[in-house]
């Protein structure tokens, strides 16, 4: 356990550096940086810093969000990106650059809140609404089929996403929609949103046991003395400022909601008071390496992350589902 | 000492009506209850009811002479531990783990020593002290169940409820958990009620037994008056044949004219 810690912290740190240090501005390297040049501490701070925090702030919010709706479907194939959360927050903040000003705060009397605050609390309404109505619907169905309820999500989030292209239609906005839709740690914007996570991933921290235990079911937790529902409702607020955050400063980051949490569990289990730092740091790792590698391939151009992440994170899932397939086979065979 | 008191309740789940109508009960201290009775008569729901899990409509369920549901859910957590049938679980913990959650209404997942002291108490009671880094998902259905009643019993509660505890279980640990069950009565003073589909595990292990028909109590006592023709043919609508084995009552309930 400790070695395994030791291994990915290594690697974690490993992996930061080489993101600040990678990057098309040639001239920032230890020797400027040590130099004190004034431009490459400018790349530094203004440039590689934040997007390196958006890297791992956007990888661990998925991670931890991804186990959380997981914990509260007690479905091991859902992710904020099944379940509606994700199509919700970029029809919200859709709705945000239709109907709002998008560069100049909004001023309401004497207080002054900056654009991308109220993007992300969009997206963030929309995702919780969305999110909210799909747990009730898989409650009310009592589906049993495991399969069933990422489907029912996929569709559901199929249909929140036309909803969002009829809109854009309307007033002329599938262009932006698209733009939306391809996340990257290089957009423009409202970037500084994806420290809002923080809050969300600190009471996920202090809250880890109840995550856990209402996996286990709504009777068990009633028997722990757990309020299964607020839990459940803390649990989606948390999920959908996350996916809202994440949504508005990066983009949908494909994949890694669902695939993190499924293989950080087999190594670290679903406990999550032991594991929470272990799954942040995993997810980070994650895209962490795909960013790198989006950056490096076609250097000193940039590839979308969300194209590496699909590709590596798709083929990573595709093989541990077959070999998950194979080993439960194996599991049914010495049982029966 | 738990009082039921003219509880009713009507819902429906999954298609299938679940009725209470007018239950009373007072809970036997320091034996094993067994709950019986067809599918649909009102038993799950009644030991729900009894743990606060299930809401009734009208009625009260007493706990130590208070009306349980102005009790905090953590402190009814103290007392009443309740227990589904033990099912396949989708996330993986481990043994340790699901005992630590046992401490959760004590502790709320903050362990301090005492908690630490119960958890390791009940692994070595249930004899899993050595499978405690084991994740569930890794054990047979026997180690699996023990570790489920390891965690009721770090619950520390003094009442605890099973319901259907051997459902999917074979024969074997069928009989094990049984014993388990008794076991918790004699040696650690336990009050246990559980919902049991096999009347002859209620006949050989409880020390009272309640019959339930269409949401009410046909009639309840010990085994010996229980376990005959004239209360078992009305609770279940069917013809028993009863026999004396080593003193224990056995059902025959298979159609013994043909």
């Amino acid at each position: 356990m400790i070695w395994k810690r030791i291994i990915m912290s290594v690697l974690f740190i490993g992996l930061v550096i080489a993101s600040i240090m990678i990057g098309s501005f040639a001239d920032m390297n230890l020797a400027t940086l040590r130099a004190g040049d004034e431009n490459a501490w400018l790349v530094f701070w203004h440039s590689r810093v934040p997007r390196t925090a958006a890297i791992v702030l956007s990888a661990a919010g998925l991670s931890v969000g991804g186990l959380i709706m997981q914990a509260i479907s007690r479905n091991k194939f859902m992710s904020p990106g099944t379940s509606g959360a994700t199509d919700a927050a970029a029809l919200g903040l859709l709705l945000a650059f239709i109907y709002l000003p998008t560069n100049v705060a909004i001023t309401i009397g004497r207080l002054v809140i900056p654009a991308g605050v109220v993007q992300t609390a969009l997206a963030f309404v929309f995702a919780l609404v969305a999110t909210i109505i799909f747990v009730m619907i898989i409650n009310k169905l009592k589906i049993r089929e495991v399969v069933y309820i990422p489907l029912l999500g996929m569709m559901y989030g199929g249909m929140i996403a036309a909803v969002s292209s009829a809109i854009a239609f309307h007033h002329e906005a599938i262009q932006m929609l698209n733009a939306f839709n391809l996340a990257s740690f290089a957009r423009l914007g409202h970037f500084e949103m994806i420290y809002i996570v923080t809050i969300p991933l600190i009471f996920v921290v202090f809250y880890a046991t109840k995550f856990s235990i209402i996996g286990l079911g709504a009777d068990f937790a009633k028997n722990l003395g757990v309020h299964y529902d607020r839990v459940v409702f803390l649990g989606l607020c948390i999920i959908s400022l996350i996916s809202a955050a994440v949504f508005v400063s990066v983009g949908p980051l494909p994949f890694v909601g669902l695939i993190i949490p499924n293989m950080a569990t087999t190594i670290y289990g679903d406990n999550l008071k032991k594991s929470v730092i272990d799954l942040m740091m995993f997810g980070a790792v994650f895209v962490l390496f795909c960013d790198i590698l989006s950056r490096l391939i076609i250097w000193p151009f940039e590839m979308n992350v969300s194209v590496t992440v699909s590709l590596l994170g798709g083929a990573i899932f595709m093989v541990y589902l077959i070999r998950g397939m194979s080993s439960g086979r194996v599991r049914q065979s010495k049982t029966a | 000492m738990i009082e039921v008191k003219n509880i009713s309740q009507s819902y429906v789940k999954g298609g299938h009506v679940k009725t209470l109508d007018d239950v009373s009960l007072t809970v036997r201290e320091k034996t094993v209850t067994a709950l019986v009775g067809a599918n649909g008569a009102g038993k799950s729901t009644l030991l729900g009811a009894m743990s606060n899990v299930v809401q009734t409509m009208s009625g009260q369920v007493l706990l130590d002479g208070v009306d349980v549901r102005k009790i905090k859910t953590s402190e009814v957590a103290k007392k009443i531990a309740f227990l589904k049938q033990i099912q396949q679980i989708s996330i993986r913990i481990t043994v340790n783990d699901l005992v630590e959650f046992g401490r959760f209404p004590h502790c709320g997942g903050r362990l301090k020593d005492i908690d630490k002291q119960k958890v390791n108490e009940a692994l070595d009671y249930m004899m899993i002290g050595d499978l405690r880094d084991r994740f569930l998902d890794q054990l047979s259905g026997g180690q699996r169940q023990r570790a489920f009643i390891a965690m009721i019993l770090a619950q520390d509660t003094p009442y605890i409820f099973l319901d259907e505890p051997l459902n999917n279980l074979d024969i074997k640990y069928s009989v094990e958990m049984m014993k388990i069950v008794k076991k918790l009565v004699t040696e650690l003073d336990k009050t246990i009620v559980v919902v049991l589909h096999d009347i002859n595990f209620a006949s050989a292990y409880a020390g009272h037994i309640v019959a339930m028909k269409d949401g009410k109590i046909l009639s309840e006592g010990y085994p010996d008056k229980m376990i005959t023709k004239e209360v078992l043919n009305p609770t279940f609508d069917h013809d028993f044949h009863i026999i004396d084995h080593d003193g224990k009552r056995v059902c025959l309930f298979f159609d013994h004219n043909q």
